[in-house]
């Protein structure tokens, strides 16, 4: 096992696999407790689903590297689905319903009609081990980008995610506050599907925070709790994927929902007091 | 000026759906009064406070000479969302993300005010585990964090037990007394009129009574009021 993970360490190629995984995980990490507070998990796994559309979208384009026409797909679904919650009075549901189905199949005919079932299970359930420099400077970009907005924003997200009247009464611009957050999730999502996968990466950006919020007793917990366990379940699968012989990104999730049980277990000993109203 | 109105409605209109919600409403509230705004369900007054706010499209002119705090009403929350009062309250009084901490300047100020409406035990007490009474303090407190003029609280009794009430009601008195601002009390029943009321206005979509609350409570107004709205429509007080 010390090995498996040394090798990590001192193999060139195998380092940007490493931080790859980090910055996954830092960046999911960080966003997990948003994600569940304003109750935007449907959404964000919506928005994960529509990439495989632009991966293939992107080999029409005979694009060598799909991950372009990958994030754009994915912002354009999130940006999408936002707009049309405005316009219709369908649930939210209903409509991430349709457009996860839809897109993922579109995406999958359209995949097929190119590639048949080539390196289909690496988009669905990542493939870490392919991943290079170019891979990690993207989720690097990730990480910042989820850690800048959290710096600038969380507390009117926070706000927001406690009640919109509230927030709306405090001149807050709710509007464009959740808007950014879309778009943020829409960019997130689809710059970490290639490593973990588009039918994985949405339980990265749940199970943290659920997790933590289980025994949390305040928001600055709640976050550390979230980053802990992003990490320590990214490197735990990483290496216990590697050492025997399983898929990395479901080993990460597995780890991740066991840390959530861990957590509901704990929950009555050390969580909160909830008042029944 | 001391004798400029805190707050000017002039032909106030709201609609949503094609109906008026709010019809053509005009009144002044002047500085350090307590006022308490009554009218039956659904008669527009939480419609009208959005609009005094800005948060709804409307007609007429709003004019507001000072600050505004607002406590909604009865709060709707996710109670199971780890974070305690001092977190809650720090949201708006820290540009720091408040999952790096609390600052220790606000925590200061968050038990200044915490203290000022009695809730200073509240502090680390988690947001989801408040009594509706409590829960009422701690949002009085967040809404005095501005040192607001003009001070709104929508049904403000709903949720909190008849003691809690009172004492919530000596509150707001004490604030409107101490700082000079005028507190407009929203309620559809009576019992937000106490002998401390200055001012009483009621609404049905339209203005329906305005005035001092000695003139308007007399027995048998409080008797119409009670009685059944009809008696309510009745009374044109235009000023």
């Amino acid at each position: 096992m010390f090995d498996v993970i040394a090798n990590y360490f001192t193999n060139d190629w195998q380092l940007p696999i490493l931080l790859s995984v980090v910055c996954v995980s830092i960046a999911s990490g960080v966003l997990s407790p948003i994600v569940i507070s304003s109750r935007m998990a449907f959404f964000s796994d919506a928005v994960a689903h529509s990439t495989l559309a632009g991966v293939a979208l992107g080999l029409l384009l005979g694009l060598g590297n799909p991950v372009i026409t990958m994030v754009l797909m994915g912002v354009m679904v999130a940006l999408i689905i936002a707009s049309l919650r405005q316009f219709t009075t369908l649930a939210l549901d209903t409509l991430l319903g349709v457009a996860m189905a839809g897109s993922l199949a579109a995406g999958f005919l359209l995949y097929e009609y190119q590639k048949g079932y080539a390196d289909l299970h690496s988009y669905l359930f990542g493939q870490p081990s392919l991943l290079g420099w170019m891979d990690f400077w993207m989720v690097a970009f990730n990480a910042a980008i989820s850690l800048l907005v959290i710096m600038l924003f969380s507390n009117r997200f926070l706000l927001l995610a406690v009640s919109r009247p509230l927030a709306q009464a405090r001149r807050i611009p709710v509007a464009r506050y959740e808007f950014l957050l879309i778009v943020l999730l829409g960019l997130v999502v689809s710059l970490s599907v290639r490593a973990v996968g588009l039918l994985m990466v949405n339980a990265l950006l749940i199970v943290p925070a659920a997790a933590s919020r289980n025994v949390a007793r305040s928001v600055r917990g709640m976050f550390i709790g979230s980053i802990v366990v992003a990490v320590v379940s990214g490197l735990t699968g990483l290496f216990a994927g590697d050492f025997l012989g399983l898929a990395p990104a479901p080993a990460i999730v597995v780890t991740a929902v066991i840390c959530f049980i861990v957590s509901q277990v704990l929950r009555p000993f050390v969580g909160h007091h909830v008042a029944e109203a | 000026m001391a004798t400029e109105p805190l707050l000017t409605l002039e032909h106030v209109s709201v609609s949503a759906g094609g109906r008026k919600l709010v019809d053509n409403v005009s009144f002044e509230l002047p500085r350090g009064k307590l006022i308490a705004l009554i009218g039956p369900n659904g008669a527009g007054k939480t419609t009208l406070l959005r609009a005094i706010l800005g948060l709804m499209k409307h007609e007429g002119r709003v004019q507001i000479n000072g600050r505004i705090g607002y406590v909604p009403q009865r709060l709707q929350y996710d109670r199971t969302l780890p974070m305690n009062v001092m977190e809650f309250m720090a949201l708006t009084l820290q540009k720091r993300p408040v999952a790096f901490g609390v600052a220790s300047r606000v925590k200061r100020r968050v038990l200044e005010l915490l203290d000022a409406v009695g809730a200073k035990k509240l502090a680390r007490a988690h947001l989801g585990g408040l009594s509706g009474g409590e829960l009422q303090r701690v949002m009085l407190a967040s809404a005095l964090q501005d040192q607001p003029e003009l001070l709104l609280l929508d049904e403000p009794a709903a949720g909190v037990d008849i003691e809690g009430e009172a004492t919530f009601n000596d509150l707001i008195t004490q604030q409107v007394r101490e700082h000079n601002a005028t507190a407009v009390l929203v309620s559809h029943d009576l019992s937000v009129v106490s002998d401390l009321t200055d001012q009483v206005v009621c609404l049905n979509q339209s203005l329906k009574c305005i005035g001092d609350a000695k003139d308007l409570l007399t027995a048998e107004r409080i008797a119409e009021v009670f009685g059944g709205h009809k008696a309510v429509y009745g009374h044109h007080h235009h000023h």
